[in-house]
């Protein structure tokens, strides 16, 4: 525990600096891909919300179109990996803490690491094609 | 060193575990629907054909969406804990991050349910 409020972004910094592990990293990265996850909810609830919102299926249609552009679905390459690293990360500290295994937690997040990354090449095998279908 | 830990605190840790073995079901599922089954051209008619294709998805998404509702709201909470708010602020920041979230769970559950029933 420290006592000066470091700021937003210095605290990252800051906590790396201090204990840069594979448990801080893990730590930040959940964040940050956690942090992407929550601000992602609003415009995808608008979205799917735009027939409620409108009551026309035209607008719902618009809305759709817009966000099936090759800029948009190379975001959902990086809105996949942002999901399957905190799926992933949360479910070894949650493994860590409900079978109190803290001790065995470095190898479970590196199993998690590589289940990440064979899901992002799987990912980026089927989701190039859609970026460059247009 | 002096700091207690928040009341409520166990609770929150705790349900954020339990809710998040909960959306890796639920998200597995919403993506493998979304991107390895279904067409990758969306509309109306696909999303709704697709939507009332079974009576589970309505169950399904008011689940699904209170569920990740609070999972982000309390995400969202424990980040903001780690700048640590007085007292004041911080149960303002918090009655806020509830109202909102109670909000969208009644907006997401009305935006499914339009979904749903139209032309069903």
């Amino acid at each position: 525990m420290y006592n000066k409020k470091p700021g937003i972004i210095g605290h990252y910094f800051h906590e790396i600096n201090r204990n840069p592990n594979t448990g801080t990293w893990s730590w930040f990265l959940h964040r940050i891909a956690g942090v992407v996850l929550f601000l992602y909810l609003f415009p995808h609830f608008l979205v799917t919300g735009s027939y409620f919102l409108t009551g026309s299926t035209e607008k719902f249609d618009f809305w759709t179109k817009a966000v099936q552009t090759p800029l948009f679905h190379f975001l959902e390459i990086l809105l996949i990996s942002a999901v399957a690293f905190h799926l992933l990360n949360g479910l070894s500290v949650t493994i860590a803490d409900f079978f109190l295994m803290t001790r065995k937690h470095k190898a479970i997040q590196w199993v998690s690491i590589i289940i990440f990354i064979a899901v992002m090449v799987l990912t980026v095998v089927m989701f190039v094609p859609r970026v460059l279908a247009h | 060193m002096d700091e207690k830990v928040g009341v409520g605190g166990a609770w929150g840790w705790f349900l954020q575990r339990i809710t998040g073995l909960f959306l890796a079901f639920f998200l597995i599922m919403h993506l493998k629907v979304l991107h390895l089954t279904s067409e990758w051209h969306l509309d109306f008619k696909v999303v709704t054909d697709r939507l009332q294709a079974s009576g589970w998805w309505g169950v399904f998404y008011i689940l699904f969406v209170p569920i990740a509702v609070f999972h982000g709201f309390n995400g969202a909470w424990g980040v903001i804990e780690d700048y640590r708010p007085g007292k004041a602020s911080g149960s303002g920041i918090k009655a806020f991050l509830w109202v909102v979230g109670i909000l969208l769970c009644i907006y997401g559950y009305l935006a499914i349910n339009a979904l749903l029933r139209k032309g069903a």
